[in-house]
């Protein structure tokens, strides 16, 4: 078979793949998005103490493989199927795409954390002590001025934290999870047509070109009072092209 | 004639940073409509005074009563903390370098705390908002971003932030020493337009001409303490200390 025929043949089955690493890689990103502000605030401000369990779990997730840590958690669960049972936790781990989600959410958590923290850590204090000055509580601080800066600063990051994510998301194939690397594998199995790799490569190609369109569309609108044209100062506009 | 009341008071400040004591018990009044100027050299803890009047430095000890509501502090300790928001609302705030929010516009500058703080309605706070930049001469610039306006503009545009507020009183940090020598101008004309208008300030400047023309009293501080005070025509015609006389010798 020609790589077109494989195509034809095989599309709703990659359809359905990529319809997967989507689902996988969305819902982890989004789940570490709704948790790491937290943290990074608490990795910000808190004692270094309260923040030690923190760092363990941000030195462990960026110092071991994304494999290791899927492998933990789906082969580990295992080993404990008695004690899970007993919580009632087992039917959420029997199933591989939970496991594979809970792996990259965590994953993506630290260093969405980290990312986050940086972030936060270059907001001008200016504008945080003028927030002060015109009586604005500690809450609506980070709501109004600490939040939007750091997010700012942090948008190219996270958003290449984002991609990377979606690449690794091809490591829930090993956990038979049929995203778009599973399904391949699947087909090529069947066909020993390794074109099936290409178009596999292909589909991965076009879901980060979407992604880094979008994601810039967005930078582009957070950063308007950066980019805007600058009447009095026009000479002295220090950011032409962004780097994503 | 009744003394006019009085809008800010603190009494016996003290402010160390570790072993530095850079305030050594300074007390201030500012009645309805004062123009107070604060002078001193660098180090002479005048700006850190200021800071200390809406906790934006926590003083080691003394005590500041804006409009009756007073924080003590002991200790490096303010006792009632829960006030310390309230008063900075009640005191507008005029930064040296401006500190504008530079993610909003002009314009959402100057309503973010009537929204924000106070609870304003949003079309009330821009009408207010439109109202306060035209004042200040930006009635054309409303819909730029900091980074769009020269510095005299920023610090317009706080001035009108400050003003939203409807403040019993403005702190100005040496407004104008950040700014372009050809700027200054367009800024010092703004605030002299407000203590025309009666408005209550306290001003840390360098502004010798805006110190003796417009204030109706100057304070020197000199290493942490008030080394004099008086009205502006007072003080420069006869120093009194060495020190100020001094000052006002190399400043000239």
């Amino acid at each position: 078979m020609n790589p077109i025929e494989i195509l034809f043949e095989y599309w709703p089955r990659l359809l359905d793949g990529a319809l997967m690493t989507l689902k996988l890689t969305f819902l982890g990103a989004l789940i570490a998005g709704l948790v790491s502000p937290g943290l990074a605030l608490i990795r910000v401000q808190a004692a270094p103490m309260a923040q030690a369990p923190l760092r363990l779990y941000v030195s462990f997730i960026r110092g071991t493989p994304i494999l290791a840590q899927l492998f933990l958690i789906f082969y580990g669960s295992g080993q404990f199927r008695p004690a899970l049972e007993e919580w009632g936790l087992w039917t959420f781990f029997r199933d591989p795409f939970n496991c594979a989600l809970l792996a990259f959410a965590l994953n993506s958590t630290a260093y969405q954390t980290e990312i986050l923290r940086g972030g936060i850590m270059s907001v001008p204090q200016r504008e945080i002590e003028a927030a002060k000055a015109i009586g604005m509580s500690r809450s609506k601080i980070l709501r109004r001025v600490v939040f939007p800066h750091a997010y700012r600063i942090a948008w190219p990051a996270l958003g290449n934290e984002v991609i990377l994510l979606m690449k690794a998301s091809a490591l829930a194939s090993v956990v038979t999870v049929f995203d778009v690397m599973g399904r391949t594998r699947q087909i090529f199995s069947r066909t020993f047509d390794f074109s099936v790799y290409l178009w596999a490569a292909l589909i991965y190609l076009c879901i980060t070109a979407a992604f880094v369109l979008l994601w810039r569309q967005a930078e582009r609108r957070l950063s308007r009072h950066i980019h805007a044209p600058g009447t009095p100062r026009a000479s002295a506009q220090p950011f032409k092209e962004s780097q994503a | 004639m009744t003394k006019p009341e009085t809008i800010l008071k603190a009494e016996d400040i003290h402010k160390s940073f570790g072993r530095l004591e850079v305030l050594k018990g300074i007390s201030l009044e500012a009645r309805n409509h004062d123009v107070i100027s604060i002078l001193g050299s660098s180090g002479s803890g005048k700006s850190t005074f200021l800071r200390c009047l809406n906790f934006l430095e926590i003083p080691t000890s003394g005590k500041v009563t804006v409009h009756g509501e007073e924080i003590l502090v002991k200790n490096g300790k303010p006792q009632n903390v829960r006030h310390i928001e309230d008063i900075r609302s009640r005191l507008g705030m005029v930064f040296q370098q401006f500190n504008l929010w530079t993610h909003r516009t002009a314009l959402e500058n100057v309503m973010e705390g009537p929204v924000q703080v106070k609870r304003e309605p949003n079309a009330e706070a821009r009408d207010k908002a439109e109202a306060l930049l035209k004042r200040v001469g930006l009635e054309d610039r409303m819909h730029m971003y900091p980074s769009q306006l020269s510095g005299g503009q920023q610090q317009r545009v706080a001035i009108a932030r400050a003003l939203a507020m409807e403040p019993d009183a403005i702190l100005f940090d040496e407004p104008t020493s950040a700014l372009d020598p050809e700027l200054v101008g367009e800024v010092l004309k703004v605030m002299q337009s407000l203590a025309a208008e009666g408005r209550t300030m306290i001003v840390v400047t360098h502004e010798m001409g805006f110190a003796r023309e417009v204030s109706s009293e100057v304070v020197f501080l000199h290493e942490g303490r008030i080394a004099e005070q008086g009205p502006p025509d007072e003080m420069f015609a006869n120093p009194k200390t060495e020190v100020f006389e001094r000052f006002i010798s190399k400043v000239k």
